[in-house]
């Protein structure tokens, strides 16, 4: 009897677990369309600017900017950690957090000292663990991050970097490449690499002849730290569409798995139910035939 | 030559796009002062100024707040590209005044300091005209 009886309780406790899971897996799909829409609209800004740099770029040969210039030798850069605040999406953090561990080593080795800057409760915690202090933390970033907020950390980055405070400015996060595929990596956003390089050759045609008002070079000197600024916008996206890919399929597993796992529980029960009814039927036909 | 009698304004944001519609004429804000687009403009590449962007639609004219960035002029697109752009009827006064006395009250101690706070000045001055203009 407390066989059947525990086994019942278990099975109730899955079938719970699975309706959480199943409730979740649709709230991370809707959170993800949300995120995705969000993406491709930002995407416009970004394609426009990189166009636009390129364009600049082609008319200003000799250009020189602050953000553009590399460091012979890099001392100290910037490590910006992007990780969820809540937890529950597979391996999204760990994939992120593994790399920075690796790139924390690599500094620590070459003598070079990284400025942590973190983002997200589950990269605090990991970093807590590890006993690594962070120099800057947010959790405001949810999954919907805003551009005000990030233009405030781009513009410092920029400034220090200006300021020969810091040699490089790295992000970590999961790169969303298409909605079955992303992969966690490092991505050196400064010291900015040529838009004129970057862009490669514009397809077809004569390049056209732009009135630049003012000169193409004040204006590529205004448009390169906002092109920064787009770029790290589109980590912030990147990130947060790519965790609710990560909830979503970590959450559809989860309900298969609970599914699994009710079949094979319901299973053990009414065997242990059957087992007990035989078990009663052979004492009562036991004791009656005693009587006899 | 383009003959095509239609301007095409995109104005993007860093998080959306604005709005994306055939307009007859334009007028906003370089970084020195005010230009005009019509039809066949030449190809043009500017900073925007702070200040109001007036569309010349078929069905009217509509005034935004715009709050630098750049602009494009390619054909007959027109790209905007702006960290802010808010219509002016949502602007609201009493908030620009706030910006304008904070800009008012920044530090100046050095010269990019000094740039910033007139930079900020400006552009809470333009804001709060518009919003005065507006109501």
């Amino acid at each position: 009897m407390a066989k059947a009886r525990s086994v019942l309780k278990r099975l109730k406790a899955v079938r719970n677990i699975r309706k959480i899971t199943r409730t979740m897996e649709l709230i991370a799909t809707a959170r993800f369309k949300k995120a995705m829409d969000r993406a491709t609209q930002a995407a416009a800004y970004t394609r426009k600017i990189a166009e636009l740099a390129a364009d600049l770029a082609a008319s200003a040969t000799n250009f020189s900017h602050p953000l553009m210039e590399a460091r012979e030798e890099p001392k100290a850069g910037v490590l910006l950690v992007l990780t969820s605040n809540r937890g529950l999406c597979g391996g999204y953090n760990s994939g992120v957090l593994k790399l920075v561990q690796h790139r924390m080593r690599e500094a620590a080795a070459s003598g070079q000292k990284l400025i942590l800057e973190v983002s997200g409760k589950r990269g605090l915690n990991f970093l807590r663990f590890q006993k690594a202090k962070a120099d800057q933390t947010f959790t405001n970033f949810e999954d919907k991050p805003r551009y005000d907020e990030v233009d405030a950390i781009a513009s410092r980055y920029i400034q220090m970097y200006v300021n020969r405070q810091i040699d490089w400015v790295d992000v970590a996060f999961v790169k969303f490449q298409s909605a079955s595929r992303q992969a966690a990596t490092v991505e050196t956003l400064l010291p900015l690499t040529s838009p004129a390089a970057t862009a490669g050759k514009p397809a077809g045609g004569p390049a056209i002849q732009y009135d630049f008002y003012p000169s193409a070079e004040d204006i590529l000197e205004e448009i390169l730290p906002a092109a920064f600024k787009a770029r790290l916008f589109k980590c912030f996206l990147d990130a947060a569409v790519s965790e609710q890919i990560f909830r979503m399929v970590a959450m559809k597993g989860a309900t298969e798995n609970a599914g699994d796992m009710i079949s094979n529980l319901s299973r053990i029960y009414n065997r242990a139910r059957q087992a007990q009814i035989t078990s009663e039927l052979s004492e009562i036909i036991g004791g009656a035939e005693a009587l006899n | 030559m383009t003959t095509n009698k239609q301007l095409r304004l995109v104005l993007v944001t860093p998080e959306t796009t604005l709005l994306d519609e055939p307009v007859e004429a334009l007028r906003f804000p370089l970084y020195d002062g005010q230009i005009g687009i019509l039809p066949g403009r030449a190809p043009l590449v500017g900073r925007l100024g702070y200040g109001e962007l007036q569309i010349t639609t078929a069905g009217g004219t509509k005034t935004y707040f715009v709050d630098g960035g750049f602009v494009q002029v390619k054909g007959n697109v027109v790209s905007m590209l702006t960290n802010r752009a808010q219509p002016a009827r949502l602007l609201d006064a009493n908030q620009a005044e706030n910006e304008l006395q904070a800009a008012q009250h920044l530090a100046a101690r050095n010269d990019a300091e000094l740039d910033r706070k007139f930079k900020e000045l400006e552009r809470a001055r333009r804001k709060l005209a518009l919003a005065r203009k507006a109501h």
